[in-house]
């Protein structure tokens, strides 16, 4: 029989203490909820062949087995291709050479911050990179190795760069505090490009980019039923509004074609933004068109490599030039407008077709130079504009059950430095608002720890955790001022922040910026409104 | 003085010397940042560990509401249970504090014999653990339960259409 042990034994027996072994000695845990399940076979091979050079070694594989199914030279593959970034990029080289440790971002990530795992300081997950640098490409670390601290590229070195190259959401929020400007999202960027070239990726990423690459949007739906989905939401605002609008889809010769993040389209609550856009356009008599092709927004190529995001986007030029658009008016995402306002006019700038101006607002005659070279205009911008000369007919009474709260999105905040204009928005739509503490919101914003492909349910835990610093300054809003509702301008937030909310402030709901401009927009010919666009009673009808 | 009392005149101290037990639970280098640094925001880990001993040892003493007791272990639960921790190591902060009224006040109890007022008081400790059980289990089911809302959400207008088309194809056209 086994010995039962007694109670202060059993205590005894339970290791409270961490193991005290450094950082590369730790071994990689590979347990399931620890790593996002890898890409599917045919979406690999599909995109092998459509965008050549970027994917290699298609199978199918398992991040638990000990075999991860590597090409004999794999070693070799990736220490060629990170030679070849280093000569391609020069901010990549400055990156690896130039930190000094000093440890300013190391308690700035929000993984970090709300797990533990110092292999989520900033500075070491760059380190678990930068050690192969020295060790394969400088003299110093060839000749003294862990002196220096180098080390040469193994497999389980290859393995603990899934692990954590696949717990960073490119948020850049420790690029903000680095001295040096270090851009660590670049340096994940560049090991996630290394890591396809050997075949290890994860699926919540390569499925929409082979499904975006195919049909045009993350979920692969095709052009007929794209169509169907927009009428149920002309359906469904004409419920609430008795109205019937209008909505142009592939259309020729308007003035602009609309693109947002399909998950606008298809899912819950981003749905309700989605359906507010097109009452906005219809109030304002906007001449535009959406496309089936151009119907994501959202650009997973950046969370793959340089080549398959300059192609994903490029179907926007593609269709404003097919459709014969002057410019391109964006939805409410995060990352899309990253690519847009950082990569878009040095990749496909040259795609530009003749017929594209610099944007002018059709209604308030506003021309918005700064997107001269994109000609691409956010629409919490234009919507800013449209409210601040008084075009939109308001009533923000139809929000007053709501206490708002704003979510910077990380990309629009610290990519494109958009702060003002969703707040200026999002004021003029609810009566009740309040910012979350200084340190938490704007340039600082904490990320919803699921953007860069990471908002996948298995790793649910990972996100709870690295959600903690959000859903902390929720929590303390929603108990100082009774903050019932976060709004946030990004189709990841939209989906992510839900559970986030869920768990750390519960009561709290999301919404996209334009879901409340929806409610309160007064459209000509519309009935009496008696729910919001969720189709729950506006304040003041609860009993009918 | 009996114990309880000590406990009492000792409290914040023996909250500060818990919370660096708790925090003992993370790796050097982490431990090292959230010591140091005392905020809410920046720092919620950190200020969790700390306002929930502070807050926990007076219940403890009061123990007359079950409520507040979950109430304070609520938030450092839920984060402890989505950390990278097995079950056990999750909540094995609440025994710690078991180690610490060990540590502090066994030697001079057992010498004067009254070993006894210890185990009565540990014993609301135990009972914190299975309150903290309680808590625990419930974060890990909600952690589930969102797993499989998060892709009906995500999916609500494709499973519209997808009902949609067979109430095509079955029932026939109205006109």
């Amino acid at each position: 029989m086994a010995k039962i042990l007694k109670p202060d034994e059993m205590l005894r027996s339970i290791n409270y203490t961490p193991p005290a072994t450094g950082w590369m000695e730790t071994p990689n845990d590979l347990s399931p909820g620890r790593f996002a399940y890898p890409a599917k076979l045919d979406k690999m091979e599909y995109l092998i062949h459509e965008i050549p050079g970027q994917f290699g070694n298609p199978r199918t594989w398992n991040p638990t087995d000990d075999d991860w199914q590597l090409p004999s030279n794999w070693k070799e593959i990736v220490v060629n291709g990170f030679r070849e970034r280093l000569d391609k990029y020069r901010s990549l080289k400055v990156f690896m050479d130039i930190c000094v440790r000093c440890g300013a971002c190391a308690d700035k990530c929000h993984f970090f911050i709300g797990g533990g795992d110092p292999k989520n300081m900033p500075v070491l997950r760059a380190e678990l990179m930068r050690s192969i640098y020295r060790g394969e490409f400088t003299l110093a670390g060839k000749i003294l190795g862990k002196l220096t601290g180098a080390r040469v590229m193994e497999e389980d070195v290859l393995k603990e760069w899934f692990l954590y190259f696949y717990q960073c959401t490119e948020c850049r929020r420790c690029s903000l505090y680095c001295p040096y400007g270090i851009d660590t999202a670049e340096v994940t960027m560049m090991a996630r490009e290394l890591m396809h070239l050997v075949g290890i990726n994860i699926n919540w990423i390569m499925e929409p980019v082979a499904n975006c690459t195919r049909t045009g949007n993350h979920l692969g739906i095709q052009p007929h039923a794209f169509k169907d989905i927009v009428e149920f939401m002309v359906d469904d605002i004409e419920t609430i509004t008795g109205k019937h609008i209008n909505v142009p889809l592939n259309e020729k010769g308007h003035e602009v074609i609309f693109i947002t993040p399909s998950g606008d389209v298809f899912a819950d609550p981003g749905i309700y933004t989605f359906m507010g856009y097109l009452m906005l356009f219809d109030a304002i008599g906007l001449d535009y068109t959406l496309s089936t092709y151009a119907s994501e927004g959202g650009n997973f190529g950046l969370f793959t490599s340089a080549d398959t995001m300059k192609a994903l986007n490029g179907k926007m030029y593609a269709e404003a030039n097919r459709l014969g658009a002057k410019w391109i008016l964006g939805g409410e995402c995060g990352h899309m407008w990253r690519v847009i306002n950082q990569y878009m006019d040095t990749m496909n700038g040259s795609l530009q077709g003749p017929q594209m101006q610099t944007p002018v607002s059709p209604i308030t005659g506003t021309v918005f130079s700064n997107a001269k070279q994109t000609k691409m205009v956010h629409i919490a911008e234009f919507t800013a504009d449209l409210i601040k000369h008084g075009k939109l007919n308001l009533d923000p009474s139809r929000n007053s059950d709501i206490i708002a709260t704003f979510h910077d999105s990380c990309n629009p905040a610290r990519a494109m430095g958009m702060f003002e204009e969703p707040r200026y928005v999002l004021k003029n739509v609810v009566d009740n608002f309040h910012e979350m503490p200084i340190g938490t919101i704007r340039e600082q914003t904490f990320c919803c720890a699921g953007g860069s492909g990471l908002n996948t349910d298995e790793i649910m835990d990972i996100r709870m955790r690295g959600g903690l610093p959000r859903g902390n300054a929720l929590s303390y809003v929603q108990q100082k001022h009774g903050v019932n509702t976060m709004t946030c301008v990004c189709a990841i937030d939209r989906a992510t922040l839900i559970p986030l909310a869920d768990y750390w402030a519960p009561g709290v709901k999301i919404t996209g910026l334009h879901e409340l401009v929806g409610n309160a927009l007064i459209l000509d010919g519309e009935g009496e409104r008696t729910m919001n666009l969720r189709q729950e009673p506006l304040p003041g009808f609860e009993e009918e | 003085m009996g114990l309880e009392q000590r406990i009492a005149e000792r409290s914040e101290e023996l909250a500060g010397k818990w919370a660096d037990l708790i925090l003992g639970t993370y790796p050097p280098e982490t431990q090292a940042v959230w010591k140091s640094n005392r905020e809410l925001f920046s720092n919620p880990v950190g200020h969790a560990i700390r306002t929930a001993a502070s807050e926990l040892i007076p219940l403890l003493l009061a123990w007359n509401d079950a409520d507040a007791v979950a109430a304070a272990l609520t938030k450092l639960v839920k984060i402890r249970a989505v950390q990278d921790f097995a079950p056990s190591q999750a909540l094995s902060f609440v025994f710690l504090f078991k180690k610490l009224l060990r540590q502090t006040f066994m030697k001079e109890l057992a010498a004067k014999g009254a070993l006894e007022e210890l185990l009565a008081f540990e014993t609301r400790v135990d009972n914190l653990a299975v309150i903290a059980f309680d808590l625990y289990v419930s974060a890990r089911d909600q952690v589930q339960r969102m797993r499989v809302e998060e892709v009906k959400r995500a999916h609500t207008n494709i499973v519209r259409r997808a009902n949609l088309m067979q109430k095509d194809v079955t029932a026939p056209k109205a006109e």
